[in-house]
């Protein structure tokens, strides 16, 4: 099983930029999840290490040997996309077994009409059949085999997807968006086979989505990518408790963190508008600083208690907790701006609290709560608490 | 909205179906009845508008005296030879156009288009001409070869809009499956367009099955005629023997009958592909 290093790999499309310069380290046995919205050049960049999209510049290796030139065959990958890509005029079976009569077809097999008669011969032979019932069984898809793909539902396409890139026991998985395409629930339950075949296979997954709940729940470790270019590289939990930016803190997490345009007076922060609160703990340098805090991390105060002080706007019940969003209240009582602009401050609340839009509340945060952000650059900045309060924590 | 019962609405649509059997049947009836009339008759009384049997073994042994069988192989050899001509190469033809990206290609797609707007008698000199040069006068080879070079841009084109339609990720998980590219076309990408193959299939074979231009013009030996040179033969200065002629049009299209039953649900399913999003 290969360590796959991407060495400044770029991608251009003739004068359009694609991906200006990557570099990354695939350990053996990892799920990564390359996350981004749409057009970010995730999609790209598997396709790159699949050998279906030429590399630009930069090396790609598996294992230290740059394999830039190699066929995808030679490359020793499963390939899921998006659509299946099933071939539709084979049954299930043959669908599963693909791989493994390519692995056996000799040069002259590859002759029309030779071919043909390859094929139904190498169908019966015995290991390439018991592989393809093996694989097969361990999918669920037994009583499908003499099935087309036309007359299976989404959930079970996708597992003969699987089966077809399973079946050659490769090194390395790549999957692009393979549950795009299905309905909510099918896409809870795959990604639990998914995250299951993982587990079982104990081999390399690189797994493209734009899902960040598919990434959260698979991913041993993700790459938030935007415009090509590499956001944070770290674990789920990395990448939700401290996002590198302000473009990965809006990206990952449902609803986003909130981000605050803050300037600091004294000890105190106050938004444009006009809201001012006194902040509970320390603060980094600079008068202009974005407050990045996340909707579970805020509490639900009664008005007149320390925090921000807010009006509930809109209140989404989902059964176990409560989504609201609050507007700022200025200093004179008031809160400005539409109902739906993007200024609302989310909070998580489990639960069913008895909450009406129009409430006065205080939302109220302890000081490990917060994540400030330059608002220059957007880049994230050292927690000014001091370390033993951080050890603390 | 109320409209006609629905007894009144199945009546007039098998009396539609009706007619429509009538208006396309009638030819092939009249070819039949003609082929069981007596040349005095057609030629002096007039032909009487029912199918004669009794005149049957007499048109049979008119029939026994033409080479027939062999026309109709000669024919069975231009239009079979034609078909898998231009359905080879259409298929590499139509593949290269839909999947390439190469200089010329516009040009290219234009000039096969421009075949099917020259009429075959313009051509006619300078082929024959050219097929002296080559050795391909008086031959069946020759032929097929003047015929495909008409019928291949369709098949040609036929072929890659149906190319056009299939997934390019298709092809794209059979080369990570280790298929190589003559493969992903001979194994993936020809069988998902099996109805538009048969479109084609139909066209280049009644364009070699018709065939008649051509044939009557580089062909000398009587031998090598095919079907439609030998009917027009008969065809004398002072008398032609229509109830003859009828009888073999009959046979000659029989063949040609059979095919497209054969091939007509794959057509059909082939004109409509791709029109439709699945």
């Amino acid at each position: 099983m290969p360590d796959i290093q991407l060495n400044g790999v770029t991608k251009r499309f003739g004068n359009s930029t694609v991906i200006p310069r990557f570099d990354a380290s695939i350990a053996d046995g990892e799920f990564l999840v390359l996350l981004g919205p749409s057009g970010c050049g995730k999609s790209t960049l598997l396709r790159m290490i699949a050998g279906l999209t030429e590399i630009t510049s930069g090396t790609l290796a598996f294992d230290g040997q740059e394999v830039n030139d190699w066929s995808p065959s030679r490359r020793g990958v499963a390939f899921v996309f998006q659509s299946y890509a099933l071939y539709p005029h084979m049954t299930v079976r043959e669908n599963i077994a693909f791989p493994l009569l390519m692995d056996a077809f000799r040069k002259w097999h590859h002759i029309p009409l030779v071919s043909s008669i390859a094929r139904w011969n190498l169908m019966r032979r015995p290991d390439i059949a018991e592989r393809t019932n093996q694989i097969a069984e361990q999918l669920e898809l037994t009583p499908l085999m003499d099935r087309r793909p036309a007359s299976l539902s989404g959930g079970q396409r996708q597992r003969v997807a699987l089966a077809r890139s399973l079946v050659r026991d490769p090194s390395l998985y790549l999957l692009d968006e393979p549950l795009s395409n299905l309905d909510a629930k099918l896409r809870t339950q795959m990604r639990s086979e998914i995250s299951a075949l993982h587990q079982r296979v104990r081999k390399t997954f690189i797994y493209v989505t734009h899902d960040q709940v598919e990434a959260m729940t698979m991913a041993t470790n993700i790459i938030v990518m935007n415009h090509g270019e590499i956001q944070q590289v770290g674990t789920p939990d990395e990448i939700y408790a401290r996002p590198a930016n302000t473009f990965v803190a809006r990206f990952v997490g449902a609803p986003p963190m909130n981000l605050l345009d803050v300037r600091r007076d004294g000890a105190r922060l106050s938004l444009e508008a006009g809201t001012s609160w006194s902040h509970p703990g320390a603060f980094p340098a600079g008068g202009r600083l974005i407050l990045g805090l996340r909707p579970e991390r805020l509490k639900l105060l009664p008005e007149g208690q320390p925090g921000i002080p807010a009006q509930v706007a809109l209140v989404e019940r989902l059964g176990a907790e409560v989504i609201l969003g609050c507007r700022p209240v200025s200093a004179d009582g008031t809160s400005s701006g539409d109902l739906l602009r993007q200024d609302l401050i989310f909070v998580r609340v489990a639960g069913n609290p008895r909450v009406a839009p129009g409430a006065k509340v205080s939302l109220g945060y302890d000081a490990d709560a917060a994540i400030w952000y330059s608002a220059e650059t957007g880049q994230a900045l050292p927690d000014p608490r001091p370390v033993s309060a951080m050890v603390e924590a | 909205m109320t409209g006609f019962p629905k007894s009144v609405t199945r009546l007039l649509h098998a009396v539609l179906v009706l007619a429509l059997v009538i208006f396309g049947g009638f030819p092939i009836y009249w070819m039949a009845t003609t082929a069981l009339s007596l040349n005095s008759e057609l030629y002096n009384t007039g032909q009487v508008p029912w199918p004669q049997l009794g005149n049957l073994p007499a048109m049979l042994a008119d029939l026994v005296q033409l080479p027939l069988m062999r026309w109709l192989v000669n024919t069975g050899i231009i239009a079979v030879g034609t078909t898998l001509l231009s359905l080879v190469l259409g298929a590499l033809a139509g593949y290269a156009l839909s999947r390439f990206r190469f200089h010329g290609k516009g040009p290219l797609g234009f000039l096969m288009f421009m075949t099917q707007v020259v009429p075959e008698a313009l051509i006619l000199v300078p082929l024959y001409a050219m097929f002296i040069t080559l050795g391909l006068l008086n031959s069946l080879l020759g032929l097929v070869i003047a015929n495909v070079g008409f019928s291949l841009p369709v098949a040609a084109f036929i072929i890659k809009g149906a190319i056009d339609a299939v997934p390019y990720e298709i092809e794209e998980s059979a080369a990570v499956d280790g298929c190589p590219r003559i493969s992903v076309l001979t194994m993936i990408v020809l069988p998902i367009i099996a109805p538009s193959l048969a479109a084609a299939a139909v066209i280049s074979f009644f364009a070699g099955w018709n065939e008649y231009l051509f044939a009557a013009t580089f062909l000398r030996d009587r031998e090598l005629w095919p079907a439609s040179v030998g009917l027009a033969s008969f065809i004398g200065q002072y008398e032609t023997p229509l109830s003859a002629v009828m009888g073999a049009a009959l046979i000659f299209s029989l063949p040609a009958v059979v095919f497209f039953l054969l091939i007509q649900r794959k057509i059909v399913a082939g004109i409509t592909a791709g029109a439709v999003k699945g």
